[in-house]
């Protein structure tokens, strides 16, 4: 079998956009907001910073997401992954771990987007940060799992 | 000492007020929220002890690295800023450093719980960095800086910074194996030393130098500052001494240097003692509780520095594991409550009214939590019986959970407070810091699921093999287990060129390691721990055993067989390749030089009614086949075991030693009638037994090890025979005995033994333990002559039809009964015996000539069951 083939593809796919997108909410909190903040003036900021959340949430609903969830069932469907495989001990109960922390991190992405749109500018930060470090732990559990 | 503190301050000056305004309380607010944290996942880990891998490390490494560490670099920061009369360090250079203590910490701790020595590395330098951090802080805020008459106790916090940085530094080189056996012992004791006794003693002492008398309401006596550089100097160069001699393996400066530890730490402690007044305490909760803790120190130092004198290194590093608990729980968790209750209405509270509301929560019930702990402590120093250790960590996990308890509804108590007050300035909070640690505790849970159960390699893999990989370029991890002295499993089968991982847990109560031949080496693994070798790629058979000394010997061993390579032939362990192909032992082949048959003559029965002998279990290396070394578990040091021979009515008062250095053994033997509870019983290494029957019947006996799993000790060779002469037995020309039993070649134990014991296919059918001896050493009597034959069929599975060609029986006594006799008509061809069976045949020649005798499954005849007679005229 080639080095590089289809399945090479699908994964390359899953840890592109997993790469993406971790990297895009540490882009955002590390380095686009924190200079906004400080070259902007209030009012520019907020409107700054809420559309670039906005396009980071629509890029994330749109691409990144059904990517990752396409690419990800077609992966634990090529392994051999069944539900009463997820609660296995290894590799099935790491992967529902990493679905399981996918899941909250995706609940706090979105918790993020609605405290901020309600003007809890404090819950809406604590919440992208939960996101952003349960994201990383998202990609440490992925590492954990062997290739496909 | 503070702005809102109005108890009498120490140290001399007005207390600072800056604290407040630079947002110290929200500040210390969110640090507490931490350690409350880390104690609850360390309360978790130790809740799981028996289901979790390194819970006990995990457990405890919460608790000090996390909870402890935390707390000792905030307040250390805390108190220097305060007894230095120093500005305060840069708050977000405070924060980093908090921060990286705890990256750090949480990188170590999944590391280790995750098997990924690159992260545990990680999360070590950021450990030393932080520490490192934290030290340079300590020395630049004392340059410059006023100074109070408590300055010295700076000095402490620097020391254990150090002690952290070393302790951190040999935390990882143990944690990452990157410690062979032989430093293994000195640097483990060298990291508990540093650790305990560094990091968390000296700030303890230090703290109480100032904190006792604050907490007790009084002036503080005026040697206090001489007596705390004369403490530093005592149990810093005592523990620097202590840490050297124990990392050098020395024992005596190790000794000495603890010892100068103990004098400082009575020392101060004296001086504590003294400055107790009749007047009540500030908080007499926190004033108990920080006397206890300082009584445990001392108490613990005092066993410490005893067992270093008086025991070898290696046994203080098992017996220092139950002191670890003590110092853990009186000493550090102690002071942590004790100061914490004293300390977190300080800072926590905006006001007199507020710090009397706080301090009433955290000290709700404080005698019986003080008391419950420290029976817990008790409980868990004396060496009693394991339940009341059990019961020691349920009385003192209870005493900590409740004030867990209370300070968790303290912290939230004060959170709403400085939420409103933060809601009123309009300020912003730390949502960063929380995130953090929410997600934080988030990833160390999911770790923790995702790593309970088993290793993360793909399907599981069957037990014994490593399945088969496909070839060069593959990578294969088998989880190997320490358990019962033996490493499960006993033999891996992998594709030449198959990168190999051995994913080694430790599931044993003693420690073991395992070492690869030409490879890597674990650590010593106490229970639980687990750690992965990394072979590389795999070429040529190779072994692998626990290096502790009789371990090897005792059976834990591991054979790692290379399949499609050249090397297939090679030996293996305690037998010949050819002695575990399919019938592929060559019977006739030469035995070893020296060899010497097993002599068959049946002694006379010594004189006497009363028998006294002495039966040594242990393990010897035999020859059970022509060339064909084996290890053998054994009676008497044969495989079978000395024949004992008596008449009906004899005593026998058989002392079994059990000579073996891991396994327990015991004996039942076959003639006698009795109870069998005690006599039967398994006795451990080194015990004694003595097993006295009286023979009340006549027959041909087995005797075996009582002790289960009993196929594999008989298997491996623990039977004998007891023969009692019939009343009125006649004399014969030549009696004989030959045991039959079956030969299952390899490690004693191992998967594969087992396996073919359990499904019953033997490498090869024995008289007397060795396959074919009397057909190459043939028994010779002349002709005419009468000979007995007695034969008993010790299995452990199989039975026999014994039968010598060119002769019929004419006598046959089988259990316990004459079949035939020789003035009877009839004759008998075989002497069929089940299990366990005994009983005897006679004949006599009737020419010269070679009479093979034999098991007349003729399997089992082909297969090693096969004697001669050598007839001579």
């Amino acid at each position: 079998m080639d080095t590089v083939g289809w399945w090479s593809l699908v994964r390359f796919a899953h840890v592109a956009g997993a790469a993406l997108w971790v990297g895009g909410q540490l882009a955002l909190t590390l380095v686009i907001l924190p200079l906004a903040r400080h070259l902007l003036a209030p009012e520019a900021k907020d409107r700054f910073t809420a559309a670039a959340g906005r396009r980071f949430g629509m890029l994330t609903g749109a691409l990144f997401l059904p990517a990752q969830l396409a690419t990800g069932w077609a992966m634990a469907w090529h392994r051999g992954v069944t539900w009463a495989s997820l609660a296995e001990p290894g590799y099935g109960r790491t992967l529902a771990t990493k679905l399981a922390l996918f899941a909250v991190v995706m609940l706090a992405a979105a918790g993020h987007g609605i405290a901020h749109a309600k003007g809890r500018a404090d819950l809406a930060r604590i919440l992208a940060v939960v996101s952003l470090v349960g994201s990383l732990g998202v990609v440490l559990l992925a590492t954990a799992l062997p290739a496909t | 000492m503070y702005s809102n503190n109005d108890d009498p301050a120490v140290g001399g000056g007005s207390p600072p007020s800056r604290f407040k305004a630079s947002g110290l309380r929200s500040r210390h607010l969110a640090a507490h929220v931490l350690v409350a944290a880390w104690v609850v996942l360390a309360l978790l880990a130790a809740s799981a002890q028996q289901t979790l891998p390194v819970a006990r490390w995990l457990a405890i490494h919460l608790f000090l690295l996390g909870a402890a560490t935390t707390a000792i670099v905030v307040w250390s920061e805390h108190f220097a800023v305060a007894m230095l009369h120093a500005p305060l360090p840069d708050r977000r250079w405070n924060n980093a450093r908090l921060a990286g203590v705890n990256t750090g910490t949480l990188g170590v701790l999944t590391g280790v719980w995750a098997d990924l020595p690159v992260l545990t590395g990680a999360g070590c330098a950021l450990l030393v960095t932080a520490a490192t951090a934290h030290l340079v802080v300590l020395v630049r805020m004392g340059r410059g800086a006023l100074g109070g008459r408590l300055a010295p106790i700076a000095d402490y916090y620097r020391a254990a910074a150090a002690a952290l940085i070393v302790g951190a530094v040999l935390g990882w080189l143990l944690a990452t194996g990157n410690v062979g056996p032989q430093q293994y012992t000195g640097l483990k004791l060298a990291h508990v030393h540093v650790t305990l006794l560094g990091w968390i003693g000296l700030p303890v002492l230090g703290t109480l130098f100032m904190l006792w008398p604050t907490v007790l309401g009084v002036r503080m006596a005026e040697r206090t500052t001489r007596l705390a550089r004369r403490v530093l100097a005592l149990t810093g160069g005592g523990l620097l001494t202590a840490v050297a001699g124990l990392a050098a393996g020395l024992r005596v400066p190790a000794v000495f240097g603890v010892a100068l530890y103990a004098v400082g730490v009575a020392v101060a402690v004296q001086l504590f003692a003294r400055t107790v007044r009749r007047r009540p305490a500030i908080s007499a909760a926190a004033a108990w509780m920080l006397a206890a803790a300082a009584g445990w120190l001392l108490v613990g130092v005092v066993v410490d520095l005893a067992l270093l004198a008086a025991r070898p290194l290696a046994a203080v590093r098992d017996d220092i594991g139950s002191l670890v608990p003590v110092l853990l729980v009186g000493l550090v968790a102690q002071v942590l409550i004790g100061a914490l209750t004293y300390l977190l209405p300080i800072v926590l509270a905006s006001g007199p009214k507020e710090r009397a509301a706080l301090r009433a929560v955290l000290e709700r019930g404080w005698m019986p939590r003080l008391a419950t702990l420290n029976l817990g402590v008790a409980l868990l120093a004396l060496p009693l019986p394991s339940p009341s250790g059990t019961a020691g960590i349920l009385l003192a996990g209870a005493a900590g959970a409740v004030f867990l308890a209370l300070a968790v509804r303290v912290l939230v108590r004060s959170a709403r407070g400085v939420l409103q007050d933060t809601e009123k300035a309009g300020a912003a909070r730390r949502p960063v810091l929380w995130g953090t640690a929410a997600g934080a505790v988030l990833i160390v849970l999911a770790v923790l699921v995702a790593n309970s159960g088993g290793n993360t390699d793909g399907p599981p893999l069957a037990a014994g093999t490593a399945g088969a990989g496909a070839g060069t370029g593959t990578t294969r991890t088998v989880s190997v287990t320490l358990f019962d002295m033996r490493i499960h499993p006993a033999w891996i089968e992998v594709t030449a060129g198959t990168a190999l991982k051995l994913k080694v847990t430790n599931t044993d109560a003693q420690r073991h390691d395992l070492k690869v031949e030409d490879g890597p080496t674990t650590p010593m693994l106490a229970k639980g721990h687990t750690r992965t070798l990394d072979l590389g790629p795999v070429t040529k058979n190779r072994e692998a055993w626990c290096t502790l000394p009789g371990h090897r010997a005792a059976g834990m061993t591991m054979d790692i067989v290379v399949t499609g390579s050249t090397d297939d032939a090679g030996a293996h362990e305690g037998h010949s390749m050819t002695a575990t192909t399919d019938g592929g032992l060559d019977l006739s082949a030469d035995f070893s030089t020296g060899w010497q048959p097993r002599d068959a003559d049946l002694a006379p029965a010594p004189g006497g009614t009363v028998h006294k002998i002495e039966l040594h279990a242990g393990h010897t290396q035999i020859e059970v086949a022509p060339g064909v070394r084996q290890q053998m578990w054994t009676f008497g040091g044969t495989a079978p075991g000395p024949t004992l021979h008596g008449k009906v009515g004899d005593v026998f008062e058989v002392t079994l030693v059990n000579d073996d250095t891991a396994m327990g053994h015991g004996i039942d033997f076959h003639a006698g009638s009795l109870a069998p509870d005690q006599p039967m019983r398994t006795i451990q290494p080194g015990k004694r037994l003595v097993y006295r029957f009286r023979a009340d019947k006549a027959g041909a006996w087995l005797y075996h090890c009582s002790t289960a799993p009993m196929l594999q000790h008989m298997g491996n060779g623990m039977y004998g025979a007891v023969i009692i002469d019939p009343p009125g037995l006649a004399k014969a020309d030549h009696e004989y005995v030959l045991v039959s039993s079956e030969l299952y070649l390899g490690t004693p134990g191992s998967t594969a033994q087992v396996t073919k014991m359990r499904q019953n296919t033997p490498d090869a059918w024995v008289f007397n333990g060795v396959a074919n001896q009397y057909t190459q050493r043939p028994l010779t009597v002349r002709d005419g002559e009468r000979a007995r034959f007695w034969v008993v069929a010790a299995g452990p599975s199989d039975g026999i039809a014994f039968h010598i060609v060119g002769t019929v029986f004419d006598t046959v006594y089988k259990e316990g009964g004459y079949l035939l006799k020789p003035h009877q008509a009839g004759g008998s061809q075989v002497l069929d015996l089940a299990t366990g069976q005994g009983g005897f045949v006679e004949t006599t020649f009737p020419a010269a000539g070679h009479y093979a005798f034999v098991d007349h499954d003729m399997r089992h005849a082909e297969a090693g069951a096969h004697g001669m007679v050598e007839v001579s005229g």
